[in-house]
């Protein structure tokens, strides 16, 4: 795959995600045909157990799991970034401590934490908070071992030489030099979100019923499976579509960071 | 590590692996305690009335200081006093120790397939040329990222569906032990599985790549040493302490998967008993099956990094 073509496919399926709400034909909630009709006629993909287009809600059912994977994403990729400069940046005790808390922290089962929280706090949350838990360590861990690195290096080594500040060394010297790598590693967080906040839907604790969620019509079709196989099929593709484009998108960047 | 001596590597190994379960505990007491409407609400359906909810929370102890009902909980539960459910009255032990047996034939069931597949995945993909390995590698990744609630629904959209090969639920009558019936074990051992094979094989496969192009390697190539000799002798013993790391994180997903896919197969295990007791709000529950799962994966990890200690060459 040439370089960035993946990382385009990526925000093209995000983008088509957040937005499909937009073009939907019915309402997504509306009972508008017999339940489990199979595709053809006004419903390409055919109706759900309770008579709803499965095409509308394939359409709108993608925005919130995207959104919640955005955040979760972002979260976790700006707590790794931040943690990791200041670990690989500042060095000796602070870098040794940090690296001892992430260390503990990525060692937390990632989706029981989701679980156990979504009692405490809604599931949108404790999708967050545990991609933000499992997500930024694994992020640091990156920054900060290409931080450490750069800082001993001679380019850095001649800002600081030309009397630029820290600031000015970390913004125009480090700044570009991580970048492709942090996003590359910024997928790999929306993935990880994605899949929380998939599980997490999926188990009820995400949106309500009759809201349509991919994670969630998994398992309102999967009875009716054998009915009108297209609405479990239809969000299954959907979700692969979304995770493979943006993980895809990581290892393209990947390959031109070297 | 690797530079540290071993003994004291061993001791940071179980003293970080201390920690973890410490905060593990910590983070599951603190959710179950913070959530909304306590479980003496949820206990009495929100039927009872101001005095008898306090009389309630003041018998099961809802109404003392946080961390005093936390260190009381943990002592308790290292005495091995685990609680009653606040919503069955039940003894928790008495819930979740046939639960843990299920889980374990699963999990177990499940890494009889992933383990293997980790292995010959990684060695496929490792060993390819150069282009074929990097196709492989980017599929492996994909499939990996495919969350795992659609490889559940594809399994049994296929499967059981349309192939009507497999149940499509796991249920079991109570006290029929789920080795009686191997067939509700195939389809939720097969979600548990593939994600986690697929993931730990693109990790792995890295290393066998790396392991492969090692000068040592290229040069017992060229004394002409059959492929299988090169393979055990200087291949293998480099992939061995990180498979061994890999395959406990593929454990550990297996044993945190469980939750989902446990739930959607209606298997009777550790996870469909968290799952039910964070909807009911079933506080020791949900605390003892949380922090039993994260306990298994922390000392699974634990376990896997001495032996990656005591095999790494």
């Amino acid at each position: 795959m040439r370089p960035g073509a993946g990382a385009v496919a990526g925000v093209v399926v995000v983008v088509a995600a957040l937005s499909g709400g937009l073009v939907a034909p019915h309402d997504p909630a509306a009972v508008v045909g017999t339940p489990f009709s199979v595709p053809g006629g006004a419903f390409p993909l055919g109706t759900d157990g309770l008579g709803r287009d499965v095409l509308s809600r394939v359409l709108a059912g993608g925005a919130r799991l995207v959104l919640l994977a955005l955040a979760g994403g972002a979260a976790a990729t700006a707590a790794g970034v931040v943690v990791g400069l200041l670990a690989g940046w500042v060095g000796g005790v602070t870098d040794r401590l940090l690296t001892a808390a992430l260390d503990l922290l990525a060692a937390l089962p990632l989706l029981l934490v989701a679980l156990v929280l979504a009692v405490a706090v809604p599931g949108g949350a404790a999708v967050v908070v545990a991609a933000v838990a499992g997500g930024a360590p694994l992020t640091a861990r990156v920054v900060r071992d290409a931080a450490s690195r750069f800082r001993g290096s001679g380019w850095v080594e001649a800002a600081r030489g030309r009397g630029e500040s820290t600031g000015a060394v970390l913004v125009r010297e480090l700044a570009p030099a991580l970048g492709p790598l942090v996003a590359a590693d910024a997928a790999l967080r929306f993935v990880l979100g994605l899949q929380l906040a998939c599980t997490v839907a999926l188990l009820g604790f995400g949106p309500q019923p009759p809201s349509p969620d991919w994670a969630l019509m998994l398992r309102e079709n999967l009875p009716g499976a054998a009915l009108n196989p297209a609405g479990v099929a239809a969000p299954a593709a959907a979700l692969v579509l979304l995770a493979c484009g943006v993980a895809w998108s990581a290892l393209s960047r990947r390959g031109v960071a070297g | 590590m690797t530079s540290a001596p071993p003994l004291r590597a061993g001791v940071a190994v179980l003293a970080r692996a201390g920690a973890t379960a410490v905060l593990l505990s910590v983070v599951v007491f603190a959710a179950v305690e913070v959530l909304p409407g306590d479980a003496a609400a949820a206990r009495t359906g929100g039927r009872a009335d101001a005095a008898r909810l306090a009389r309630l929370r003041e018998a099961t102890g809802l109404d003392d200081p946080l961390w005093q009902r936390w260190l009381s909980w943990a002592a308790g539960l290292l005495r091995g006093d685990w609680g009653t459910s606040l919503l069955t009255d039940r003894p928790v032990a008495d819930l979740v120790l046939p639960r843990l047996a299920a889980t374990a034939v699963l999990t177990g069931a499940a890494l009889l397939v992933a383990v293997p597949l980790v292995l010959a995945l990684a060695w496929l993909v490792g060993t390819a040329r150069p282009g074929r390995s990097r196709v492989g590698g980017a599929v492996l990744t994909a499939l990996a990222a495919v969350p795992q609630a659609v490889v559940v629904a594809v399994l049994v959209l296929v499967l059981a569906g349309l192939l009507r090969w497999l149940p499509a639920v796991s249920l079991l009558p109570p006290g029929v032990p789920p080795l009686r019936r191997p067939e509700v074990l195939v389809l939720p051992a097969l979600a548990l599985a593939l994600p986690s094979a697929a993931w730990g094989g693109a990790l792995l496969a890295g290393v066998v790549a790396d392991a492969c192009a090692a000068p040592h390697v290229r040069d017992a190539r060229v004394r002409g040493m059959p492929p299988w000799r090169v393979h055990r002798d200087h291949v293998a013993p480099f992939v061995l302490a990180p498979a061994v790391r890999v395959l406990a994180a593929v454990a550990a997903g297996a044993v945190s998967s469980a939750a989902l896919v446990e739930t959607v197969f209606g298997y009777r295990g550790l996870g469909e008993l968290l799952v039910g007791a964070v909807a009911g709000r079933d506080a020791p529950v949900v605390a003892v099956t949380g922090l039993l799962g994260g306990l298994v994966v922390v000392v699974g990890a634990a376990v896997a990094d001495l032996v990656a200690l005591a095999v790494t060459r």
